[in-house]
C-alpha cells in the first residue's frame, strides 16, 4: 500500500544524498568557516595589540620634572612612555618635525603641540603628567618636601568595569544576532537557488513527467524541500558553531541570551528555509530553461533581500514599533526575529505570533505551490508570468 | 482492461482530443498510430493523470484511476525523464521505490532489469554518459521495473538499433503473455504489424480507425495486385491508375470488386509475366488511407 510520508522520505533522500555527493557543498561550507575564524582572530588581534610607544619631546626649565611625570603616567596607564629632552624649543620642534615625537610639551610657554590625528588618550596621559608637575612645583612652593609632595600626590586609580543596563540594547548581542541573520540570508541564497534550479532541471529534463506519473505534487515538493533543508541545516549548523568559536577566539563576553538565541536560529532558520524554498520551487516551476530562472526568482529574491536590508534597521532599534511589528510578518520574521531574540528585545507572545504565522505561510504556500506544479511543470516553452499565476490556481488559463 | 471513454481535452483554441475511445485488454499489445500532433502523447498523459480532461471517463478494472492504480502502470514519456548525473543503478532503483516496491523488492528488481536489458556494463555510468539508444533502454527499464499491469509507451522504439528493437519486441510480447496491458505508439507501422494484435489510429484527436491489425486488413475495401515481367514490357490496362516500378514492375490499386482475372490476362496479353501477387493492403497503407480521408462532421 502506498504510503504518502514514504514516498516524500523517498524524495527527500534522493535530494539529499546529491546535495551531499557535490563537492561544492563542501567547499562553501569550508570557506565559510575559514572566513568566520579569520573574523574572530581578527577581532582578537586587533583587540588585543598593545600600543605602540608614546614619543613626547619635552624642553624647558622644568623638562627634567616633566619628563618623570610622563613616564609616572605612563606606567599608571600601562603605556611605554618616550621623552625626548631637547635643550631649546628650536630642537624640540626639529625633533617633532623629524617625527621622533608625536607631542611636543614646552614647560616654559607651557605649549603642546600635537600630530594631526593623535590618540586622545595619548593627550589626557600628557595633560594628567604635566598636572603632576605643576602642583609638585605648587606643593614644593608652599614649603612641602620631596617626600611629603609624593605622599600628597599617591592616589589610588579608579577600579573600572562596564555593564549593560537592564532592557538598554546589548551591542554584542545585536552584533551577534545580525551575524546571525546575515548567515541565515546567504544560506537561504545559496540553497534557495539549488531548488530553484533543480526544479528547472526537472521540468527540462522532462525528469517531472515520469515523477508525477508515479507520486503527487506535493509530495514531491515537500520531499525536494525536505532533502535540501536538511543539507541546508546541516552546513548552517556548523557555520553557527563556527560563529561561536570565533566569538570565543575574539574573547568576546557571551551575552546570556545567546545560548536561547543559538537554538533558536536553527529553528527561524528551518521556518524561513521552508517558507522560501516553497517559493523558489513555484518560480523554477514557471520557466523551462535555466537561463530564465533567475528573473522568475527576481520577486522572491528582492522579498529576501529586502528582509536582509530591513535588518540593518531594526538592528539599530530592536524595540521599536516598526521593528516589532515587521518581525512578526512571515517574510521578514525568519531573518529580523532571530536579531531581536538574540538582543533580548523579542517577547514571547511576538515569538509565538511570529511562529504561528509563518507556519500558517508555509503551509498555505505548499498546497498552493503544489497545484500549480501539477498544471504547469508538463508546459515547455515561454516562461509563464506570476500574474497568471493566479489564475492558473483558479483553473481558469490555458496554455 | 484500460477503458478510454470519450475523452475530450481542450487547450486555448485547439481541441487536442475529441471524444477519444478506445480499449486496452490484459494480453493484448495495442499500437496507438497517428501522425505527430494528433493527440496520442495527451492521451497518454491523460491516462496517467498528468493532465485533467474536460469530459469522458478513464478506468482501469473498472475502477478510476487514482494514485495507488498508477503505482501499478509503467509509464514511457515520449522525451526521456532522467536525472543527468545519476547513476544508472540508483536512478532505476529510486523510481522503482517511487512505484511502491520496497527497499530489497526495488534492488531485485533494478538488477534484473538491468541484466535483461544489457546494461550491466552502464550500472554505475551517470546517465548523461550513454548514449541515446542506452538511455532510451534504461527509461524501459524504469517503466518495466515495477511489473506493471499496465504498460504506457510513448515511442518506445526510438533510438533503438535493430538488434534492440528485436530484443524490446520479445519483452513486451513477454510482458503481455504475463498478462499485462500494453498500449504503444509508434511510427514503425511494420514493426506495429508484427507486435500488435490491434491498432488505434487518432488525427486530429478523434479516432479515425480502430480494430485488429488483420481484421482491418480483410476488411479493407483496397486490393494490390503486383504483376512482375520476364522482359521490359510496357503495359497499360485499361480503366485503372498503375504504379510502374523499374522497367518490368507494376502496382495496381483496385477495390475488391474488380474483376482480376481480366487484368491478369490483360498483363499475359502485354508480355510474359513473371511472378504476381493478390494481397489486401499493409498496415501503413491502411494508416495513409485513414489520415487522408476526409473529417466526417
Amino acid at each position: 500500500m502506498r504510503d504518502r510520508w514514504s514516498m516524500v522520505v523517498l524524495v527527500a533522500g534522493r535530494e539529499l544524498r546529491d546535495r551531499l555527493g557535490r563537492p561544492s557543498y563542501y567547499v562553501i561550507a569550508g570557506l565559510f568557516v575559514l572566513l568566520i575564524l579569520a573574523f574572530g582572530v581578527g577581532t582578537r588581534l586587533a583587540g588585543s595589540s598593545a600600543p605602540g610607544p608614546v614619543d613626547v619631546a619635552v624642553t624647558g626649565s622644568d623638562a627634567g620634572a616633566m619628563a618623570t611625570s610622563l613616564r609616572a603616567a605612563g606606567r599608571a596607564a600601562d603605556r611605554t612612555v618616550h621623552v625626548h629632552r631637547s635643550a631649546s624649543i628650536d630642537a624640540a620642534r626639529q625633533s617633532f618635525d623629524d617625527g621622533d615625537a608625536d607631542i611636543l610639551v614646552d614647560t616654559d610657554t607651557r605649549a603642546m603641540i600635537t600630530a594631526d590625528g593623535i590618540d586622545e588618550t595619548e593627550v589626557a596621559l600628557v595633560r594628567q603628567a604635566w598636572t603632576v608637575t605643576a602642583l609638585r612645583a605648587n606643593l614644593a612652593d608652599a614649603g612641602l618636601d620631596a617626600a611629603a609632595s609624593a605622599r600628597a600626590l599617591q592616589v589610588q586609580p579608579l577600579d573600572v568595569t562596564s555593564r549593560t543596563r537592564p532592557g538598554g540594547a546589548d551591542v554584542t548581542a545585536v552584533v551577534t544576532g545580525t551575524l546571525a541573520a546575515a548567515l541565515l540570508f546567504i544560506s537561504l541564497q545559496i540553497f534557495g537557488g539549488q531548488i530553484l534550479s533543480g526544479v528547472v532541471e526537472e521540468k527540462s529534463t522532462a525528469v517531472v513527467e515520469v515523477l508525477l506519473a508515479r507520486i503527487r505534487a506535493d509530495e514531491l515538493l515537500a520531499g525536494k524541500v525536505l532533502g535540501i533543508g536538511i543539507a541546508a541545516i546541516a552546513q548552517f549548523t556548523v557555520l553557527v558553531a563556527a560563529g561561536l568559536v570565533a566569538l570565543v577566539i575574539a574573547g568576546t563576553d557571551m551575552p546570556g541570551a545567546i545560548w536561547t538565541a543559538v537554538p533558536m536560529s536553527l529553528v527561524w532558520y528551518l521556518m524561513g528555509f521552508a517558507f522560501y524554498a516553497m517559493l523558489f520551487a513555484l518560480a523554477g516551476a514557471l520557466v523551462s530553461r535555466q537561463e530564465d530562472a533567475p528573473g522568475a526568482a527576481a520577486p522572491v529574491t528582492t522579498a529576501l533581500i529586502g528582509a536582509y536590508a530591513l535588518l540593518f534597521v531594526i538592528a539599530a532599534s530592536p524595540d521599536s514599533t516598526v521593528a516589532r511589528i515587521l518581525s512578526v510578518v512571515p517574510p521578514f520574521a525568519p531573518i529580523l526575529m532571530p536579531l531581536r531574540m538574540a538582543a533580548g528585545s523579542a517577547a514571547i507572545i511576538e515569538i509565538v505570533a511570529a511562529l504561528a504565522l509563518l507556519v500558517t505561510a508555509i503551509v498555505a504556500i505548499w498546497k498552493f505551490t503544489a497545484r500549480i506544479y501539477a498544471q504547469v511543470l508538463l508546459r515547455r516553452g515561454s516562461r509563464i508570468t506570476w500574474a497568471s499565476v493566479w489564475a492558473i490556481a483558479r483553473g481558469a488559463d490555458q496554455p | 482492461m484500460l477503458r478510454v471513454g470519450a475523452i475530450t481535452k481542450n487547450y486555448a483554441s485547439v481541441r487536442a482530443l475529441d471524444a477519444v475511445s478506445f480499449t486496452v485488454d490484459r494480453g493484448e499489445i495495442v499500437g496507438f498510430l497517428g501522425p505527430n500532433g494528433a493527440g496520442k502523447t495527451t492521451a497518454m498523459r491523460a491516462v496517467m493523470g498528468l493532465i485533467t480532461t474536460d469530459e469522458g471517463r478513464i478506468t482501469w478494472e473498472g475502477e478510476p484511476i487514482g494514485p495507488a492504480v498508477r503505482h501499478r502502470v509503467g509509464y514511457l514519456p515520449a522525451e526521456r525523464g532522467m536525472y543527468p548525473r545519476m547513476k544508472v543503478r540508483d536512478q532505476l532503483r529510486y523510481y522503482t521505490r517511487l512505484s511502491g516496491l520496497t527497499g530489497t523488492a526495488a534492488t531485485e528488481a533494478t538488477e534484473g532489469w538491468i541484466e535483461r536489458l544489457e546494461l550491466t556494463e552502464y550500472a554505475s555510468e551517470e546517465v548523461q554518459a550513454l548514449s541515446s539508444g542506452n538511455q532510451q533502454r534504461v527509461q524501459l527499464a524504469m517503466a518495466l521495473a515495477a511489473t506493471p499491469d499496465l504498460l504506457l509507451l510513448d515511442e518506445p522504439f526510438s533510438g533503438l538499433d535493430p538488434v534492440a528493437v528485436a530484443a524490446l519486441s520479445d519483452t513486451l510480447r513477454g510482458e503481455a503473455e504475463r498478462g499485462a496491458a500494453v498500449l504503444l505508439s509508434s511510427h514503425q507501422l511494420d514493426l506495429v504489424a508484427s507486435l500488435c494484435s490491434s491498432v488505434v489510429v487518432v488525427n486530429h484527436g478523434r479516432v479515425v480507425l480502430t480494430g485488429g491489425v488483420t481484421a482491418l486488413r480483410a476488411a479493407s475495401r483496397t486490393r494490390i495486385l503486383q504483376v512482375t515481367f520476364a522482359d521490359d514490357t510496357e503495359w497499360r490496362p485499361d480503366a485503372v491508375e498503375v504504379r510502374r516500378d523499374g522497367t518490368t514492375g507494376y502496382e495496381v490499386r483496385l477495390d475488391e470488386e474488380r474483376d482480376v482475372r481480366g487484368l491478369l490476362d490483360q498483363a499475359m496479353d502485354a508480355g510474359p509475366v513473371a511472378a504476381y501477387s493478390f494481397r489486401p493492403p499493409d498496415l501503413s497503407e491502411i494508416f495513409l488511407s485513414a489520415i487522408a480521408a476526409p473529417e466526417s462532421t
